[in-house]
């Protein structure tokens, strides 16, 4: 039977679980390279804010003491015929959809117009109009108030017959070209070149030079043109009329509204795109990612150059499939989610600009006061986005003439942030893993080392302490601590059981020593009262005799143990009914006790074993004995036979004293005697023991408790039952 | 003629009281204290009986080592092995050894004398001519008990037993069918105290000398917790 039963439950945590707590500790290395990534990214930033202003001052010093940039438009508009068209630059391309969010601060300076071509006040139509410049593009804007939107009718081969916008462009070299822009319904519009009556256009092909939308709008509808600039040369001129009509089925024009307040006349104007020359100046210092404002003193936009480039969103648009990707998929979603919790804004709550137009006036007005200023502000579309910017007076002598402001995104450095820190998630990432997987594996070996080391050390000795083994084989080998417990272990068996071998062959070299001089006593006693006849009748020599009498018990008790040991091995087993031996065996005790009362009762017969029924029947005489010695008088001795799972059991219980607590599993060792009940009688302890032994030694087992009543004990012994096939096959080997 | 009977014990004291037992009964007695004084001593002057220790002053199985030596030159000697080793193994190896008794210490010298006696009985009675031999024996079936010579055979086989088996088989077989208690069959065994344990020991070997004899030999019977008995 294993020991392990006895082992105490640990309380505490494993090595493994400990180790797998102190690995948390390698958290730290992320961390601190997270830390390490942030400052980068404020080192990268401060850098490029640093750059940013070497720029902002380059450019600046460029157009220092330059006033002709400035004033050059200045005196075009003031050289220029009345009625010039002034374009501002946008910034950024207009999308020909109807919206006016791309126009930025450009819809602020729009004018509004209502006068028809006779000067009064056109009928029902107010048109809000504005042009502005990008690039190789001029762009317009009629936001038209018309109680009727009149669309153009494709039946109908006149084209002055529907709300319409007349674009007519003059120019020495190309002459003169009416353009009308028409369309059925809200959309892409119709472009054709028309006679001069603006009745039917030249031919039946739409033209492509020019581009147009519109949509409608609350109350009316809107345009977007957009005139490629080659057209606008510097000696081009420009009318541009809305035409309305509102009566659908006569369909004859109400109203023209030229956009030509102050002429009112159908002369042609100028388009004049502004600052071309500081725009050519500054398109060798264009940079990717950024872009470039020139304001004049007033804070009129004089140029823009340049885009602010999108954040590349690669992690978004991967779309390969399969097992890899899901996994790289994964990491991403990882990584962002990394992004998302460590990220810390690291720009000033300055709040930005509309979305597109984040060139904040604050430090614009620093710069016109002759301050120059760096800034770095959210966009507020894009959270993660930061716009750097620094803006730089321009000096003319000793009075600011302008500013510039360079903006640039800070895609750069986010990106240069992402790759570093997805390299270092990556590795670290790696690192832990191998780490932690590392750590368990050692731990997990040293718990399986140790639990086994500690199984083979329980295995080493039995329930009742006795030394199964002298050494243990685990581990012994190893050169670790664990090698050396080990071997500590053996050594320690080994003593322990040459110890025990000692004392185990105790009480028999005691027996043997003792009773040589017993014999001298007893041979002597002998031929004294041979020699002297008075002596033999005398009551000390009886005294003696009787005193010798115990003495001999006594060292027959103390080598039965030992001997019986020896008879045990050397007897043969036989199958027997147990139930019928203990029957035989009681009917016995009547004979030999007929003073006390012995009940039996059998609950199932046949129970075969296999053992010396001899063996049994000196187990049963000692706990017979011992029952005998504890039962009040006048109780009867109860014994029951049964078979409780594949085992034969034996309860012999008696009434009187009960075990004090703790003993019901002592009194089973050797030399422990709950103390006696006759003087004469000798109690060393060894009766329960040698039952224990001959327990043991048919694979059975016995054990004492108090009864359930408390008015005395029982003890009960088990032996496994021998199967009917392994008792047939006996008696057929017999046969 | 006294009859001599050769003590070997190396505890001086037991020596001089074994010896001072006999000689009152008539005996010569001639004592030797170790197994080279022994030997010499019975090769000059061979003794009719020889009760022999087992340890010998610092020989652990020098009773043992002398009862082989004695066989050599008298095979016929009776020995007596009288010992303080209890245990089984010595009683088989002793009694290998063609002993007549193995006896364990402490006995008494009036029990001791008996064996003796009965011994020495045995040894004229194997003298005899056969007709007095057969005039008191004894017979149960199979069994056939000759106590002049103290010899006993089953189905017609000489059972070899020593003497205190002999007295024990003597006992069970003279009333078949009544139990003879551990009591009784202390008293038989003629020693001053004998455990039921060693009782059972002794019909163990009992048993299994009619068995080798007789494989289905199932005549003595275990009364558990009171003794044997006879089976007819």
């Amino acid at each position: 039977m294993r020991a392990n039963s006895n082992i105490q439950q640990r309380f505490g945590f494993s090595i493994r679980t400990k180790l797998a707590l102190v690995t948390i500790l390698l958290l730290a290395i992320p961390w601190t390279a997270y830390v390490y990534v942030r400052d980068m990214k404020t080192f990268l930033l401060a850098g490029q804010e640093n750059a940013l202003t070497l720029t902002v001052r380059a450019i600046a010093t460029v157009l220092h003491d330059r006033p002709e940039l400035f004033l050059s438009d200045e005196e075009e508009v003031l050289t220029a015929e009345p009625g010039d068209i002034y374009a501002h630059p946008l910034p950024s391309y207009i999308n020909l959809d109807g919206g006016l969010e791309d126009w930025g601060e450009q819809i602020l300076s729009s004018t509004t117009f209502a006068m028809n071509l006779e000067g009064e006040l056109a009928e029902n139509l107010l048109v809000r109009h504005t042009v502005g410049y990008r690039g190789a593009y001029v762009f317009a804007f009629f936001d038209v108030e018309d109680d009727f939107y009149v669309g153009r009718n494709l039946e109908w081969l006149r084209l002055d017959t529907s709300d319409q916008l007349r674009i007519t462009l003059q120019s020495p070299a190309v002459g003169e070209n009416r353009y009308l822009f028409t369309a059925e319904e809200p959309g892409r519009m119709s472009v054709y070149l028309m006679d001069l009556a603006w009745e039917y256009p030249l031919s039946g092909d739409p033209n492509y030079d020019m581009a147009a939308n519109i949509q409608s709008s609350n109350n009316g509808y809107r345009i977007e043109l957009r005139i490629p600039r080659y057209l606008l040369s510097s000696d081009a001129r420009i009318k541009m009329e809305i035409v309305d009509v509102d009566d659908s089925l006569g369909r004859s024009v109400q109203d023209i509204v030229p956009f030509n307040p102050e002429t009112a006349s159908d002369s042609l104007s100028r388009v004049v795109v502004s600052s071309p020359e500081i725009t050519r100046i500054l398109r060798s210092l264009d940079r990717p990612d950024s872009r470039i404002w020139v304001l004049d003193e007033g804070g009129n936009i004089r140029t823009v150059l340049g885009e602010l480039g999108q954040l590349d969103d690669d992690i978004q648009s991967n779309t390969t499939f399969g097992y890899f990707s899901q996994l790289e998929q994964a990491y991403n979603r990882l990584i962002a989610y990394v992004f998302a919790l460590i990220e810390e804004p690291t720009v000033d709550s300055v709040a930005a600009g509309e979305a597109d137009d984040p060139l904040n006036q604050e430090i614009i007005e620093q710069a016109l006061e002759g301050t120059p200023g760096t800034l770095r502000v959210t966009g507020e579309s894009d959270s993660e986005r930061v716009i750097v910017m620094a803006a730089h007076p321009i000096w003319l002598a000793d009075s600011v003439i302008g500013a510039v402001v360079v903006e640039q995104s800070d895609d750069e450095v986010l990106y240069q942030q992402q790759a570093v820190l997805e390299k270092v998630i990556g590795a670290t990432l790696l690192i832990l893993i191998g780490v932690i997987a590392a750590i368990l594996i050692f731990a997990s070996r040293l718990t399986l080392r140790i639990t086994r080391l500690r199984n083979a050390t329980d295995g080493a000795i039995d329930r009742d302490g006795r030394i199964i083994q002298t050494a243990v084989a685990a581990e012994a080998r190893a050169g670790d601590e664990i090698g050396d417990l080990s071997r500590s272990v053996n050594d320690m068996l080994g003593r322990l059981s040459q110890y025990t071998n000692y004392l185990e062959g105790l009480p028999d070299t005691l027996a043997h020593e003792v009773s040589n001089p017993l014999n001298v006593v007893n041979s002597s006693l002998d031929n004294l009262s041979k020699e002297h006849p008075l002596s033999a009748d005398s009551k000390y020599m009886t005294r003696a005799q009787s005193g010798l009498q115990r003495i001999r018990s006594i060292l027959k008790n103390l080598t039965e143990a030992a001997n019986l040991e020896q008879a045990m091995q050397l007897d043969k087993r036989e199958v027997f009914d147990f139930p019928k031996m203990i029957e035989d065996y009681v009917d016995g005790c009547r004979h030999t006790h007929p003073e006390r009362e012995f009940r039996f009762s059998i609950f199932k017969q046949p129970l075969y074993i296999n053992g010396h029924p001899d063996h049994i029947a000196q187990m049963l005489d000692k706990l017979i004995d011992n029952a005998l010695d504890f039962a009040v008088a006048g109780t009867p001795i109860r014994l029951s036979a049964r078979e409780l799972q594949g085992h034969a059991i034996l309860d012999i219980a008696n009434q009187g004293k009960v075990l004090p607590e703790g003993m019901a599993e002592r009194i089973f060792e050797p030399l422990v005697s709950l103390g006696r009940s006759d003087a004469k009688k000798t109690r060393l302890g060894m009766g329960l023991y040698i039952v224990k032994l001959i327990a043991r030694f048919h694979q059975g087992d016995v054990s004492a408790r108090n009864n359930v009543l408390g008015d005395g004990v029982t003890f009960r012994i088990s032996f496994p039952v021998t199967t009917i096939e392994s008792v047939k096959r006996k008696i057929s080997e017999a046969a | 003629m006294a009859q001599l009977v050769a003590i070997v014990e190396d505890d001086l004291d037991q020596r001089e009281n074994y010896a001072d037992a006999l000689v009152a009964n008539g005996y010569e007695v001639l004592a030797y204290a170790n197994r080279s004084s022994a030997l010499a001593g019975m090769k000059s002057n061979l003794p009719d009986l020889a009760i022999l220790d087992i340890m010998l002053e610092n020989e652990m199985d020098g009773g043992f080592d002398l009862c082989r030596d004695l066989r050599a030159f008298a095979p016929r000697l009776p020995i007596i092995f009288l010992t303080a080793r209890d245990s089984d193994i010595d009683r088989v190896s002793g009694l290998r050894l063609d002993a007549w008794d193995y006896l364990t210490k402490p006995l008494s010298m009036e029990f001791l004398t008996v064996r003796v006696n009965s011994l020495f009985r045995i040894v004229n009675s194997l003298n005899e001519p056969e007709e007095i031999a057969n005039q008191h024996r004894l017979e149960r079936g199979d069994l056939i008990i000759d106590p002049n010579s103290m010899s006993i055979s089953w189905q017609g086989q000489p059972i070899s037993l020593t003497l205190t088996e002999f007295w024990i088989v003597e006992a069970l077989a003279h009333r078949p069918g009544i139990v003879k208690t551990y009591d009784n069959i202390m008293q038989v065994t003629r020693q001053t105290y004998v455990e039921k344990n060693t009782i059972n020991g002794y019909v163990r070997r009992v048993r299994k000398k009619f068995i080798e004899a007789d494989r289905d030999f199932k005549h003595i019977e275990t009364v558990f917790g009171v003794g044997y008995r006879w089976l007819k």
